[in-house]
Formats: C-alpha cells, structure tokens, sequence
C-alpha cells in the first residue's frame, strides 16, 4: 500500500506542487525569521559575553528608567579601584559620534564613541596598529580602512559637545572581529571620553571589575564600600543583563515573525485540504477499485495520509531551503542599504530544521485529514460507474450551522460596537463570525452565483457557464475563497484600524503646537553652547532648556524629576494648570506632577478634548494609577531620593494636565530646587517658541548649529503627529507586507482550483469546443470562474475585514476616534483581491484552451 | 435453479435478495426477490436485457453493495451482516473481480496490478503459481508495463491474471468483453473457460453475447429483476432462441 502511495506521489505529482508550494512558502517564512533571528541573537549574545568574558563585578546606579541614568561618578570608581580584591576597574561609557570630513560633511554617521578602558583584560578591544588612545583616538580597523584614515591621520568629529579635532593614534579590533559597533567605533581615553562623550556631568554608565584571583563575595565588599549608594552586579548577572537589553529586539522580533508564517500556513492548511479534496474526487474511480479488490477504508485513508506526510515532509525541507535563500537575500538587501545586521551568517540549528519540518509536515497531515477520511469512506460499487463527479452539496446542518455562527458574530460585533457591550466579546465575536464565514462558505458561494446569475445576462452564455461552474462545487469553490479570505480580511483590518488611528491621532497631536520645536538628546547631555546658540538665531523668542534626571523613591519607584524656568517652560509649552499655582514651584521648594485622572488616550494630545469632552474621561484605556502613588494631589508630597540615599519630601504645589510634554517632565520643579535636591544635571531638553512664520528659517538654524553636535535631534513641535502617521503607515505597510504572504498562498490555491477542475472537466470543455465555442471564449470563460472566486474571497475578506475595523477602532478608542474609511486604500486591497483571481486564471486558461477536441470527447 | 441438493457445494449463494434504488417516485427495485446459487468449480453466464438488474446482482453477489433485503453467503460465510471491515477482508481474499473497464491502477505496472490484493492483505503471492497464471495469459514480456501501455485486450488479461492469481471462491466479471474486438474476447473467455475446466475456478459472468454465453456451463436469464430462465450446458442455438422469446 506504501508502494501505491509513492507511485501515485509520482505519477501526480503535478497536483501536489500547489500543496507543496503553499507549504514551502509558510515555512520558508517561518525558517528565514528564526535563522535571521537566530543569528542575530547569537551574534548579539555571544558578542555581549565576548565583550565582557573578564567582568567579575559591575557598579551601576541605583537608578534606571528605561535606560535614562544618572550614572556612576569618576569619584566612585576611585573609591571602586582602591578597593581590597579590585584588581582593575574601568568605566563604560559610549555616546554616538560622526566622522566628519574637511568641508564638515558626514563620512561616517553611524559611529559609536567608546571609553577606552586601560586593562587588557577587561577591553574587550585589542590595538593591532599603533598605541592605545592616551593623546588621541583609535578608530576600529575598518572605519579607518573605510574611510582611508591611519595613525599619523587627524580626525574631525561631531560629538555632543560638539566639533573637535584628534590625531589617530591606533586601530583596534574586537577579538576577529573589525569592530564592537557595527556602524564602527572611536575610542577616546578615559579622561577624554568624560569630557567629549559625557560633557562632564554625566559619569560612567558603568564601572567594569576585575578581580583579583582567589577572591570571594567581591560584590558584597563592594557594596559596602560604596555605602549601598550604587548597584553592584555579579559578572555573570550583568552579562545576563547587557544580553536582555541587545537580545530584546530579537526576542520582541521573533514571535512577530513566526506569527505572520503560521498565518501562511494557516492559509495554506485550506490550499491543502482544497487540493488533497480534489485529487481524491479525481481519483474515486481508482479508489473504489482499490476497494473493491479487498483494501480496507483504513488502509485507503492511510494511503492518502502518507500522501500528505510525504508531500508535508518534502515541502517543509524545500521550504527550509527556501528560508536560507530568503534570509540571505535579506541579509544581502540590508548590507546594500548599508547596514550590517549582527551576525551576517545564517544560524540552521538541528532544532529549527526538526521544528521547521514538523510544523509544515503536521499542517498538510491535519489538512489532509478530511479528504483522506472521505477517501476511505468510497464505496466500491463506485468502481463500476463511470464519471464520477464530486457533487458534495450544501446540507441543511451546514447552512443552520453557519447560519448561527454568522448571526453571533455579526451580533456580538454589532452589540460591541452600538450596543455598548464589553468590548472583550469583540474576540470571539470575529472568531464566531470566520468559523460562520467558513462553515457557510458554500451557502455564500450559492447565494453570490444567484445574486450573479442575472447579471451575466448581458455578457451571454460564458460568462454564464464561468458562473455555474463557480456553484457546481460549492464547497470547492468556498474552500478556495476562504483561503484569500483570510489574508485580506487581516489586511483590511489592520489597514483600515490603522488609517481610523493614524488620522486621529495625527489630528489631535497637531493640535498640540505649543512649541515649534523640540531640541531632544538620545542620551547624551545637550551642551550649553547649544542651547545658548539656538537662543541667538534670529526669529526665536523664547527657550526653555529642562534638565531632567531620574530619581527614586521609597514611595513611588523610579521617576523623572525635571528642572526648569517654570515661567519660560509655559511660555513655550502647553502647561495646563489643573489645581494649584505654578508660582509657587517656580519659587523653589515644591513640585508640580500630573494630575493622572486627566489622563485617557484622547487627552495624550488635545488641548481640551481631554476629561471634559469625553465625559470623566478617567477608567478610559490607558488611563491609570499615578506613579507618584495612590491619589499624590494638591497638598500631598512627592519623595525624592538624594544621591546619598537620603529622602527628600517636596510638597506638590501644582497639578498639570496629563499631556505628552508634562508625563514626559515627570516631577517638575524649579532649577535651583533640581540642583539642591539632586546635584547638578546636564539640560537634554530643549524646547523652542519661535516669532510668527519664523518656524521655516528657524528649523533650519537650528539644523546648523547641531551640524558639529551627536546625540542631538531637533523635532518640530507637531513632530508627536508626524512620527505617529510616520509609526502607524510604517507598521500598517510592514503587517500588510507581511500578510502579502498568505496572499499568495491563496493566489497557488484558486490556480490549483481552477487547474483541476479544467482536468477534471476536459471531455466536457472538448464537447463545448466541438459544438463551436472559440478559443477566447473559453479562455473568458476560464478566466471569468477565477475571478468569481475571487470577488467572492475578496467580498467577504473585505467585508469582515471592514467590520471587525470598524468595531475595533471603536472598542479601542473608547468612542472618541472617528472610524474614517480610506476608499482609495479599500479599493486598493479590493484590486489586489481581484488582480490576484486574474494572475490565478493565465495557467489554467492556456490549459483549457489547449483541450484536444477529439481527445477529449475520446477519453474520460 | 439446479435440484442437486445436499451433493452441491455454492461458492456463492443470493438467497431472497431484494435491491431497491432511490426511494418515492424515484423507487427502482433492481433486483425483485432472487435466489441464486452459484456452484462451485461451475462457469456460470448471466444474460438479459439492459436494466434487467445483472450488474446490481452480481455487485450484490460479490459483496460490492449491500441487499435492501435477502441474504448473501459467499462459501460458508454469511456476509449479509459483516460489518465493513470484514466485508473488504472477505472481498480481498474470497471474491476476484473483473469488470467491464477501468480494472487496474494506472500508476502501477501489470505485476504490481496482479500482486496488489496480496500486498493488501500483507502477502506474498506464491510465486509459482503467478508464473504459471502469468504465463497462461501470455503476459511474460508486458509485467513490467504500465496499464497505459497495454492495448486493451491486455489490460483485460492482466484484470483475469488479477482475479486468477488469488486463487478466489469465486471470479465475478461483469461484461468483461464488452469493449474487446472479437479476437481479444475469444481469449478472455477462453482463459475463463480454461480455469474452470482445469483448476476448478468458480467463475459468474454478465454478458449479452451468445457467442460468450455459449462457453458457459450454465445460463441465467435475468428481466425486471427477476430470474426468468436457468439452461444447463447451454448452446448458441439454444440461447438465441431464449433470448428471442425473452425479447418478445
Ligand atoms: N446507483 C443506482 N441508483 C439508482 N438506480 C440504479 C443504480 N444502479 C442501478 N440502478 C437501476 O437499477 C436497474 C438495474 O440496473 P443494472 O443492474 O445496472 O442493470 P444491467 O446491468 O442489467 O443493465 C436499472 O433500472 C438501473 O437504472
Ligand atoms: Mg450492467
């Protein structure tokens, strides 16, 4: 029986390339995704530990908020290095820094500029020319290759204080490694690098620890040294902790990858099922045959399911390879825009080859499950008739079944959407409503051919016959529809949830113009030569330079505490005053936090669309508990940790109204009050008030005077707005891009379809060429059945794509975001639905075309 | 019906057997209340006009279809009640078909076509008996050839090898000459012929040619579904005149 499953694999094994190829292209997916993954992650992981093999112990602040720290002062590290059972300590510090050439024009933006750290255990970078940075920098040796610089050279660079000048001293590599920083890297020396890339005020992001051999509980020692007033971390901890923040884009990456090929192959489940139903349609004589000379239902079902291994087993592997091709096309096209992605091989563990196998392997098995269990269900009597057609029809279980499944869906959407019910029913609701879309998909296809029927009228007899061949099988035809279904239904949904998004919240956010421009560092402190620069242009009124750190509190965690003129920060922003005075803040001695019951998803960017219009606004998503704790107001207190570790309570003088700029100040207090309660910080914020129409030449003095500087960016005020659109119309191409693939599944399914079923109908196609039909006239004809299935995939897609939007936007926008359909888009994914039953059409229409008439009446 | 009695051993017997198609209106009562009994080591030839029920009897005989009513005994098993399972088992090892067309697996080759009731059942053929089946069929040279290279006079051969290699209770075809030139059918017929006279194969045949009849030891006539006439050692005289007032 094995034999006559592997002779049939061969003999037909045109019929499966649909399946397999539906097969290959969801698991080429989902191996790309993993083997890029992979190997960034290993890259990334194996060059953290590579980076830090010799670290015994780490000293990092206390504080971390989402990577803003105040960091570890030079100070410290003395303290860290006299240590008993030290025997190296260096600090970490980094900050983005360009290359610059003569005239001042970029030649490497990318780089990164290192601290050079003196032990050669703990550097992670060796000199393979020259000397190590002590009056100079070394520059990584394929930056220098690059751009054709050696020691002797001088560089020029823009940094975050600005343009300055080096000698090169050195080149450096990192193990086999060019460099640590794939844009390249530029080492300063200690004292250098505090200056240039730490602007003085910033401390070490980090002191490294070697220790001496033979000691113990170091980290402890450390602890007490440093009074508990920094974190000390094991080394195998800190690496474990350094792997979490670079390992993080991969981890988020992954499931996001591996989602969109399980839709491919959810999708190509239906392409399966579909093919493997007509194949053993085309092959029930043979089977009732097999029947009827004594082989079991089980053993028929057995033959059909080693079949689909077979075919599972084959597909995945050749997708596998697939997923080699699509990565390393990958890799090549990112090298191309000019970035290296960590990890430039491909990682093919035995895990991903069994996983990857067995994933497309158990997906065409379970889809070939129903054919197969029909298959066995043949009767042999079936042998001795002849023209076996699959008349599988509609049963009235079928049409109650999907009746009601369609009914609920639809019901819990509506009630969802316009009968306030709880927006958790929207889930199951769009589940109920595709299991309808699905169990009822051959009542859909018969309604949609009578709806149809009578339009045709006018385009005569083929395009009437494209039609009934449509509903001679509905299932069939269903089945194939479904699989476009669902790709388009998921595009429209994240197409036209995306759109309803993108235009409110750009909306709203440009509305918030206060400032004209914001002056933001990424890390690095803003210099005072910058700030006192930009408030020199010409046509600028007003800037308001806020320094903010991040302080912990017993009571509150972690949480920023920002310092600045309170009255210049209202001139140029939007502080909106909810209860209390600002005057006593800008007094010193107290605090202003946000008033967080103001805070719901609308008020984020609106001047007033915030609690008044939205009727309380609070409860509304992402509204939520104050971080400075339960109900902190007017009249209560906020508690600030000093450096020493000592808590400071500040009386809360003012609440603001929650809004991008006043969660982003966190505390706010005066400058004066900033310095005593925390030190002196560094301004990495910059807002600017700009003279009417003045914002244009503004802009791009501002631009000027960053020229020389790293680290900086100036953002225009509605910048909010521009990178939400930007954010929303990336993510939507990208998903959409992404979904594109399950199209295409679907596109191999309506060929496969159509292909078989002009197979199975050749005599009948002969009979209608001998009575006089022209070539183009089946060719129409052909064309026309794809494109039903089509519009009829691409109607329903659509439609349920639309409506689960629909309610989406408002489920999640809690009312306030307007559900604004883009035609122009809708009519876009309705195109591609019916480009695709065209495209689907060109093979099985040169078949059809191509019928014997003779041969075909001939042979049955 | 033969009146041997006690001395007969049936490779097959129908015993009341009633099939009804469709239901209402639509009601076609195929086979209306027939017993039959098919003697072993007997060729036995079943003859009547289109529609008069012959296929549906020997599907039923041959336990490709179910009874509406009546009882089906194939040698001394009653298979009116097998469950499906038991039905395939006793088809596969107890019954050889050969039909009118479509008898062999197109993607198998004529020697896996005549070994796959065998494979089937998880058995070896013995081998010395398939050469001999093999080579009375004069299919030595064509084994290794698919049923699309095989004119059609040797797709029938290799469909009697099939049936004459399992070594059945009894060979059911049903019109087996129906799409042959007159040479080719002359052989199938004499191959029949030849396994019931020298192995004592039990053989039931549909036909409606008299030429064919004639090779039988024995003729039912079928009308209506009904058994209308039984002749023993018939001759083509003789069959020509039944089938002339069974005509009329
Ligand atoms: N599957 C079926 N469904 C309905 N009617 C059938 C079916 N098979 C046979 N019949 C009817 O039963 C009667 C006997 O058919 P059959 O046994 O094929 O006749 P024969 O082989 O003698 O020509 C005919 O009237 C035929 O139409
Ligand atoms: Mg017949």
């Amino acid at each position: 029986m094995l034999r006559f499953a592997v002779r049939n694999l061969r003999a037909y094994a045109p019929r499966f390339v649909a399946t397999a190829l539906a097969v290959v292209v969801g698991i080429g997916f989902m191996a790309a995704g993993l083997m890029l993954t992979g190997a960034m992650k290993s890259a990334l992981l194996g060059s953290v530990d590579r980076q830090y093999a010799s670290v015994d112990a780490a000293v990092v602040s206390l504080i971390d908020f989402e990577g803003v720290s105040p960091g570890v002062s030079p100070a410290a590290l003395e303290q860290i290095a006299r240590t008993p059972g030290v025997a190296a300590a260096a600090g970490e510090l980094t900050a983005p820094v360009r290359i610059l050439g003569e005239d001042g024009t970029t030649r490497a933006s990318r780089t990164v500029g290192r601290a050079w750290i003196d032990d050669p255990d703990l550097n992670p970078l060796e000199v393979t020319e020259g000397t190590p940075p002590t009056d100079g920098v070394v520059l990584d040796r394929r930056t220098a290759d690059e751009l054709d610089l050696a020691p002797g050279d001088t560089v020029t660079l823009a940094t975050p204080i600005g343009r300055i000048t080096r000698p090169v001293v050195g080149l450096s590599s990192f193990g086999d490694a060019d460099s640590i920083d794939d844009g390249g890297t530029v080492s300063f020396a200690p004292d250098d690098a505090l200056q240039v890339l730490g602007t003085e005020a910033r401390g070490w992001e980090a002191v490294l620890v070697r220790a001496e051999p033979g000691t113990t509980a170091l980290d402890r020692t450390l602890a007490t040294e440093l009074a508990d007033a920094y974190r000390v971390v094991g080394g195998a901890d800190f690496r474990t902790e350094r792997q979490a923040l670079t390992a993080g884009v991969v981890d988020v990456l992954r499931p996001v990858l591996n989602g969109f090929a399980w839709v491919a192959l959810f999708v190509a489940g239906f392409v399966i099922a579909n093919t493997f139903a007509i194949v053993v349609t085309q092959r029930r004589q043979e089977l009732a045959l097999v029947r009827a000379i004594g082989g079991t239902p089980a053993q028929v079902r057995r033959a059909l399911l080693a079949e689909g291994v077979a075919v599972g087993v084959v597909a995945s592997a050749l997708g596998i390879v697939a997923g080699a091709l699509l990565s390393a096309g990958v890799v090549w096209l990112v090298g191309r825009l000019g970035y290296r992605l960590p990890g430039a091989g491909l990682s093919v563990t035995p895990l991903l080859v069994f996983g990857c196998l067995a994933a497309g392997t158990v997906v065409t098995t379970v889809s070939v499950l129903a054919p197969a269990i029909r298959a066995g269900r043949t009767r042999p009597v079936e042998a001795m008739r002849i023209g076996a057609v699959d008349r599988s029809g509609t049963s009235t279980a079928r049409a109650v079944v999907g009746g009601t499944l369609l009914a609920l869906g639809l019901a819990c959407l509506l009630g969802v959407r316009l009968g306030g019910w709880t927006s958790w029913l929207l889930g199951p609701g769009a589940l109920v409503l595709f299991g309808g879309v699905i169990v009822g998909g051959p009542l859909l296809a018969r309604g949609f051919a009578v709806l149809l029927r009578p339009a045709t009228r006018p385009l005569g007899l083929t395009a009437r016959l494209a039609v009934d061949n449509t509903v001679r099988n509905p299932r069939r035809t269903a089945t194939t529809a479904n699989a476009l279904v669902i790709g388009l239904f998921l595009v429209t949904v994240v197409t036209t949830s995306g759109e309803a998004f993108k235009s409110w919240a750009t909306g709203q956010l440009d509305a918030l113009s206060a400032s004209d421009f914001i002056v933001a560092s990424a890390g690095a402190p803003i210099d005072d030569e910058v700030v006192e620069a930009i408030d020199g242009i010409p046509g600028v009124r007003r800037t308001a330079p806020v320094r903010t750190t991040v302080s912990a509190s017993t009571t509150t965690g972690q949480t920023p505490v920002s310092g600045a003129d309170v009255e210049l920060l209202r001139e140029t922003t939007g502080l909106e005053v909810v209860e209390g005075s600002l005057e006593e803040v800008a007094a010193g001695g107290a605090a202003a936090v946000v008033d967080f019951s103001t805070l719901t998803l609308g008020s984020l960017g609106g001047t007033e669309s915030g609690s008044g219009t939205t009727g309380g606004g609070a409860g509304g998503p992402p509204g939520g508990e104050s971080p400075f704790g339960p109900g902190v107001g007017l009249g209560d207190a906020v508690a600030v940790t000093r450096p020493d570790g000592t808590v400071e309570s500040v009386p809360v003088a003012a609440t603001l109204r929650a809004r991008i700029d006043s969660l982003t100040l966190g505390i706010l207090v005066s400058e004066e009050t900033l310095t005593d309660l925390l030190g002196p910080q560094p301004v990495n914020l910059v807002y600017v008030r700009t003279e009417a129409g003045a914002a244009e030449d503004v802009g791009v003095a501002i631009d000027g005077v960053l020229q020389d500087f790293t680290g900086v960016e100036v953002v225009p005020g509605n910048f909010l707005g521009q990178i939400v659109g930007q954010v929303l119309d990336f993510l939507v191409a990208a998903v959409n891009a992404l979904l594109g693939v399950s199209i295409v599944v679907a596109l191999v399914g309506i060929v496969n379809t159509t292909t078989l079923s002009i197979h199975e109908r050749r005599s009948e196609l002969g009979v209608v060429r001998a009575l006089g039909t022209t070539r183009g006239q089946v060719a129409r004809m052909v064309v026309g059945e794809s494109v039903l299935v089509a519009v009829l995939g691409t109607v329903v897609g659509v439609g349920c794509g639309v409506l689960v939007g629909w309610v989406l936007v408002g489920a999640l926008g809690d009312g306030s975001v307007p559900f604004s359909l883009n035609p122009a888009r809708v009519a876009s994914i309705v195109a591609a639905g019916l480009l695709v039953g065209v495209v689907a059409a060109v093979a099985p229409a040169r078949r059809a075309v191509r019928v014997d008439v003779l041969d075909a009446i001939r042979a049955t | 019906m033969s009146q041997a009695g006690t001395t007969v051993t049936w490779a097959a017997q129908v015993l009341g057997g009633t099939k009804v198609f469709g239901s209402g209106e639509a009601e076609v009562r195929a086979l209306d209340g027939v017993t039959v009994g098919f003697e072993q080591g007997r060729f036995t030839a079943i003859m009547g006009p289109s529609g008069s029920g012959k296929s549906t009897l020997v599907q039923c005989a041959a336990c490709l279809d179910r009874l509406t009513a009546g009882r089906v005994i194939i040698g001394d098993v009653d298979a009116t009640n097998l469950d499906e399972r038991r039905l395939t088992r006793l088809r596969r090892d107890r019954i050889g078909f050969i039909f009118q067309q479509f008898n062999l697996l197109p993607t198998l080759t004529a020697r896996e076509n005549i070994t796959f009731p065998a494979d089937l059942a998880g058995r070896r053929p013995d081998q010395a008996w398939f050469d001999h089946v093999v080579d009375a069929v004069g299919l030595r040279d064509r084994l290794d050839h698919r049923p699309s290279e095989l004119s059609g006079g040797q797709q029938q051969r290799v469909a009697v090898a099939r049936a004459l290699v399992g070594r059945p209770d009894v060979i059911v075809a049903d019109e087996p000459t129906g799409n042959l030139d007159s040479n080719s059918s002359a052989e199938i017929l004499d191959f029949l012929a030849r396994a019931t006279a020298e192995y004592g194969q039990t053989v039931v045949m549909v036909t409606h040619d008299p030429v064919a009849a004639a090779r039988a030891d024995r003729v039912l006539f079928l009308a209506d579904g009904r058994i209308v006439d039984d002749l023993v050692g018939p001759t083509r005289e003789l069959l020509l005149e039944r089938m002339g007032t069974l005509a009329r």
